[in-house]
């Protein structure tokens, strides 16, 4: 990958911060957007705006066309085998919210068990500890180990015959580690459980490939990815689609209404209640057809090389402690890491002050930093556009921290 | 680099002189602030309706020890309705310290403390 051929088409990456040049770490919270995604909803407004499945006119075909290819450009770009398997939704959170309230409120009854690690993001927590509350169903943790990665006969140990449902990140927002969701479903399929997986932190990262992971649910966002915010993508395989009801109501998800009820239209649509944000599926398109023309197994591959030289770099500083595997394999683009003497809020503060943008704090995971006893790290994640240079600038920056604090 | 972290700042930081913590106290809380990991207990020796003594301590950032520290010196000899008459932008302006919205959080959460502690002590 030619780095500087690709910074190029990242007008942000030029932005001074003080008299720094920007270096751009928080790309686990967003990723910057290149030109090619901002032209593509330019175009979108510009030339072809409508609402779509709405009107005979040109530019509602068009609009309309344009919002079902996007959705075919997704569905290859994570293997999918129907474009009607992919649901559009705002990003991440809605779609692990739409697992939860269309698929867990029908299919969960009293004594079910939904089996998620302990390290899961808010947001593929939290709409199972309510759908689990109002159905009467237990939540269950596989522990994480301290090297930060899950063992396997552990997860096999806890795949008891009442578990129905599997949640997990595919990479961990705070750990990096990446799982093995392919043995994950093996598992979970041999006791009749569902996996569902956010996968937020790995579609942006890595290869993801839907059928060979034999997931049920998937799950991620676009802003993640070099697309728009508030557009985001929940795969459901088509065999488990039809144990799902919608679980919001309008405009653009009936077949038939009466004024005293309504039927429904066929999936996707039934699930994408009200106007959708069709700029914002085209501009993740935009965003696809990018980093496909990268390769993803290139991305990946730079990812790894990053991981290592981060890992190397910030292990030589002394007092710095880094979470989850060393093993730069098993993870995705990000390091967290601490001091015991700088609290994490003032090493981004001191790094923000030589133009590095990291993220601080519990990085929406608040009972993984209680269980390693940390109120806060500081959280690297590196993309695309990003190369050592901007490491050896974040080490820099975290010595400087602890030199001047500690 | 950002002027919160001046001189007289980072002596203050380094060595706070509330930092610690009150046998005899009579009014005591925590507060945190999850978004940033900042947690700050404070502990108050209350008589005759005034402040005689007052510590902290707690994992914190540098802005939130700092501004414990200018705040706990403050409170010391101030009769309670006055400690609860301390607004927030009354400390950011003792603290005087250019704040982004984020960094004002930290800043004030040791006001909040206060005045918690103050309230929970009435109400005994």
């Amino acid at each position: 990958m030619n780095i500087e051929k690709i910074k190029k088409d990242f007008p942000i990456l030029e932005r001074k911060i003080g008299v720094n040049n920007l270096i751009y770490l928080d790309n686990t919270a967003t990723t910057q957007k290149p030109v090619q995604v901002v032209d593509a909803l330019k175009d979108y407004y510009f030339q072809h705006n409508a609402n779509i499945h709405r009107g005979i006119h040109t530019l509602s075909e068009e609009a309309s066309e344009m919002y079902d290819n996007a959705r075919k450009t997704v569905a290859k770009f994570i293997n999918a085998i129907y474009p009607e398997e992919i649901i559009f939704t705002r990003g991440t959170t809605e779609s692990l919210n739409m697992a939860a309230f269309s698929w867990g409120i029908p299919n969960l009854k009293k004594g079910d068990v939904i089996l998620l690690t302990g390290f899961e993001h808010h947001s593929n927590l939290i709409p199972w500890q309510i759908v689990a509350k109002s159905m009467g169903a237990g939540l269950k943790f596989v522990k994480t180990e301290p090297d930060g990665t899950i063992d396997m006969s552990e997860f096999k140990k806890a795949l008891t015959p009442d578990v129905r449902l599997v949640c997990v990140a595919h990479a961990s927002n705070v750990l990096g580690t990446v799982l093995d969701i392919k043995e994950i479903s093996k598992m979970a399929h041999s006791v009749d459980a569902l996996v569902c997986v956010d996968g937020a932190q790995a579609v942006p990262h890595m290869p993801v490939n839907v059928q060979g992971l034999g997931c049920d649910f998937y799950s991620f966002s676009g802003h993640k990815m070099l697309g728009p915010m508030g557009i985001g993508v929940l795969y459901v395989k088509k065999s488990v689609m039809g144990q799902m009801v919608p679980s919001q109501f309008g405009g653009g998800m009936i077949k038939e209404v009466s004024l005293t009820e309504a039927s429904w239209a066929e999936a996707p649509e039934k699930f994408e209640a009200g106007t959708p944000d069709a700029a914002g599926a085209i501009g993740l398109a935009a965003a696809i057809d990018y980093l496909s023309a990268l390769g993803m197994d290139k991305v990946r591959e730079h990812e790894i090389a990053m991981s290592k030289y981060a890992i190397e770099k910030l292990t030589a500083i002394e007092g710095i402690k880094i979470l989850g595997p060393l093993d730069p394999e098993k993870r995705t683009g990000l390091v967290s890491f601490y001091s015991e003497k700088v609290h994490a809020h003032d090493i981004a503060s001191v790094l923000n002050s030589s133009g590095v943008a990291v993220r601080s704090g519990h990085h929406c995971a608040m009972p993984l930093h209680k269980e390693l006893g940390l109120p806060a790290t500081v959280r690297a994640s590196y993309y695309i556009y990003n190369d050592f240079s901007d490491i050896d600038k974040l080490a820099e920056g975290v010595k400087k921290a602890l030199t001047m604090l500690s | 680099m950002d002027d919160i972290y001046k001189e007289e700042l980072m002596d203050i930081y380094k060595n706070p002189a509330r930092r610690g913590s009150l046998d005899d106290a009579n009014a005591s809380t925590s507060q945190s602030n999850p978004m940033c990991g900042d947690d700050i207990s404070v502990q108050l020796k209350i008589e005759d309706g005034v402040v005689k003594d007052a510590r902290f301590h707690g994992s914190a950032c540098m802005v939130s020890i700092v501004s414990s520290e200018i705040l706990l010196d403050y409170l010391v000899g101030k009769k309670l309705e006055e400690v609860k008459s301390i607004s927030k932008e009354k400390l950011l302006e003792m603290l005087n310290l250019n704040l982004t919205t984020s960094r004002i959080g930290c800043a004030t959460l040791s006001l909040g403390a206060v005045q918690k502690a103050v309230t929970e002590y009435e109400e005994k």
